[in-house]
């Protein structure tokens, strides 16, 4: 696969916002009429990324990490502030229009479809825009309508839709000109699950059998999990990890965990841990229930061994449980913002 | 995969696509049939207080400024209906587009976004068109005794100038709404707007009756072709040279609002950010 021209391209992209800082009151708002004051905000900042035809790469992060502003840069349509960004050979913002053909992008919390007319006539609509030829136009809408089982939603307005039927409709809707990318920000956010297998499984189905090159942005693990086989990891604008999703635990792996189960229901079981644990860097503690405390700990510095022989004077324990992080937990912490990038010290990492 | 790729055509038949924004938006203002319909009822509300004003101005006078009682009458219900063009659902459109970022869903298409919003406004136009000419024409036959057109010529003058006017309001209105862009409030904007619009485009009174400096740029601004223009040439107040004239006027502003509004939009587009993540 990486043998092949890059689809996408970026390096050294970065996106900066100007955001006007105002006071709070009325009298903050005056301040701000008088001598307005802005901060920038750098929401991607100088990220390299390449992307070879048919791969699906997974776009995870925290909110507010600059997920859909890479999109939106992609897309082509937010300007960069520096770097530089080629999608199939074009800079996205300076031919905005050439680089729509060449994409389908669903944005979760929006919908691309007219809102009081019948799904079908967006259909229409944007067979039209995209310019199909009306063999073309009938060919991909019958197949993207029945493996989306969209037959009972066209005489639907889009407003009347529920959320996951809606879903299946802009899915449809992003792919009706057959682009070879589909850029997908937080598709999947709330629909049920059964709903979720069956998008999940169609977005598959194009990628496998058709070569679709995805990008998706999700915090849904399951979407990440199923759908993608690279991940490229952001946090404040920075990537800061980039490779197979299976990978994933030997870049992150020294977080481990360590589940004791408290032979009596003990409260304050976590200070008494901690006490126990005082001078041991990198590790907490955690206690979900009374009879159960978690402690978490970076793997190069202590052993679950020392571990055990510290806590086991003063925590009356029945059973320990060495937990290896699993890719899973390891997005969850990157979520949480507790993921640490920083390489320990005396680490061989 | 390339093989999965469509290759843009080279020259787009780009009418195509424009016309069916334009049906699409007719639809979308047809299931609004109500609330266009009590817009445009409201604005004919003016018309009855400017009649009441201007029965006792005309008390006892042949002329106002080279106006009959009769043209004023004509000039008051046409100049109303045409500018029940390019209503506010237009303006609050194309502003809540930009404030709220659904604008991107109109930007990840292969769509010129200024060509895209005129056809929406025509789409909508047919509609709003139909009604208030509609209410105009009924009202004024009935009721009214408005004056035919000057001539035939003067007709179909008429006609060409109002859709220019459509077109040239359709551009001001788009370009104030960039204003959104940096603002983000449209409310004041639109309010603002529509009264300059009536003042300056001739709604309000003839531009004729407008005070000293106003009056002078009245003349030269674009505003007059959408309302000012074609109702003299419907009238006859305009004939001959100074009909070519203001058709020139007319024409001119629209290359020029053409023009200006890809660059504003450009300058906005790169300015600026889109709202939402
Ligand atoms: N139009 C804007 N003006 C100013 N700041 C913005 C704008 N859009 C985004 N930002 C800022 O840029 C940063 C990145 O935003 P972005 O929407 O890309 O985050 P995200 O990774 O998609 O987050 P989420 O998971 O919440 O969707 C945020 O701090 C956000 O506040
Ligand atoms: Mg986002």
């Amino acid at each position: 696969m990486p043998d092949s021209e890059p689809i996408i391209r970026a390096s050294g992209l970065t996106k900066r916002f100007r955001r006007a800082v105002r006071p709070p009151g009325l009298r903050g708002a005056l301040k701000h009429l008088v001598r307005p004051r802005y901060e920038t905000l750098t929401a991607v900042d100088a990220i390299d990324l390449t992307i070879h035809p048919g791969e699906s790469v997974a776009y995870v992060g925290p909110n507010g990490a600059g997920k859909s502003t890479t999109i939106k840069l992609l897309t082509g349509i937010l300007v960069p502030s520096e770097g530089e960004v080629s999608v199939r050979g074009i800079a996205p913002w300076q031919h905005r229009i050439d680089n729509a053909f060449n994409m389908g992008v669903v944005f979760g919390q929006r919908t691309q479809l007219w809102w009081d007319i019948p799904v079908v006539e967006s259909f229409r609509l944007l067979g039209d825009i995209y310019q199909l030829d009306a063999a073309t136009y009938i060919r991909t809408f019958d197949d993207l309508v029945e493996v989306l089982d969209l037959q009972p939603l066209l005489a639907v307005p889009a407003r009347q839709l529920s959320l996951g039927q809606r879903m299946r409709c802009d899915l449809a809707a992003s792919l009706i000109h057959s682009p070879p990318i589909l850029y997908l920000d937080e598709p999947s956010i709330g629909l049920d699950v059964s709903v979720k297998a069956r998008f999940r499984e169609f977005i598959r189905a194009m990628h496998r059998e058709r070569g679709l090159t995805v990008m998706l942005t999700s915090h849904d693990l399951g979407d990440i999990e199923e759908l993608c086989e690279r991940m490229v990891m952001i946090d404040k604008g920075h990537i800061v990890y980039d490779g197979a999703l299976t990978e994933i635990t030997n870049r992150f792996g020294w977080e481990r965990t360590l589940a004791l189960t408290l032979s009596d229901p003990t409260p304050d079981a976590d200070t008494i841990a901690t006490g126990a644990l005082d001078g041991r860097s990198g590790v907490r503690v955690t206690q979900p229930t009374d009879t159960t405390l978690t402690i978490t700990y970076d793997g190069r510095i202590v052993t679950s061994g020392e571990l055990i022989r510290d806590l086991a004077i003063s925590v009356p324990m029945t059973d320990v449980d060495i937990q290896e992080p699993s890719a899973e937990s390891i997005i969850r912490h990157l979520y949480e913002g507790t993921l640490r990038f920083d390489d320990a010290p005396g680490s061989d990492a | 995969m390339s093989e999965l790729a469509i290759a843009p055509p080279k020259h787009p038949s780009a009418l195509k696509r424009y016309v069916s924004i334009a049906r699409m938006a007719l639809q979308q203002t047809l299931a609004y049939r109500g609330t266009t319909l009590a817009t445009v009822l409201i604005l004919f509300l003016w018309i009855a207080i400017l009649f009441s004003f201007w029965n006792s101005a005309y008390a006892g006078r042949e002329e106002i400024a080279g106006y009959t009682h009769r043209d004023m009458r004509t000039y008051i219900l046409l100049a109303y209906a045409i500018n029940a063009l390019v209503g506010w659902r237009v303006a609050r459109g194309m502003m809540g587009r930009i404030r709220t970022g659904e604008i991107v869903i109109d930007m990840v298409r292969p769509l010129n976004y200024r060509t895209t919003q005129l056809a929406i406004a025509a789409g909508g136009g047919v509609i709003e068109g139909c009604i208030s000419f509609g209410i105009a024409i009924g009202l004024g036959l009935l009721f009214f005794d408005i004056r035919p057109p000057d001539s035939p010529l003067a007709a179909g003058l008429f006609i060409f100038s109002v859709l220019l006017g459509f077109v040239t309001k359709v551009l001001v209105v788009f370009l104030i709404s960039l204003l959104t862009f940096w603002t983000l409030q449209g409310v004041g904007i639109m309010w603002a707007q529509g009264s300059v619009i009536a003042i300056l485009s001739g709604t309000l009174v003839p531009l004729a009756l407008l005070p000293g400096w106003i009056r002078v740029v009245a003349e030269v601004l674009p505003l007059r072709g959408i309302v000012a223009t074609p109702v003299s040439i419907y009238i006859g107040t305009a004939d001959g040279l100074a009909l070519a004239g203001l058709l020139a006027l007319q024409l001119a502003w629209l290359a020029a609002l053409w023009w200006v509004t890809d660059r504003a939009w450009l300058r906005a587009f790169r300015a600026v950010e889109i709202q939402g993540g």
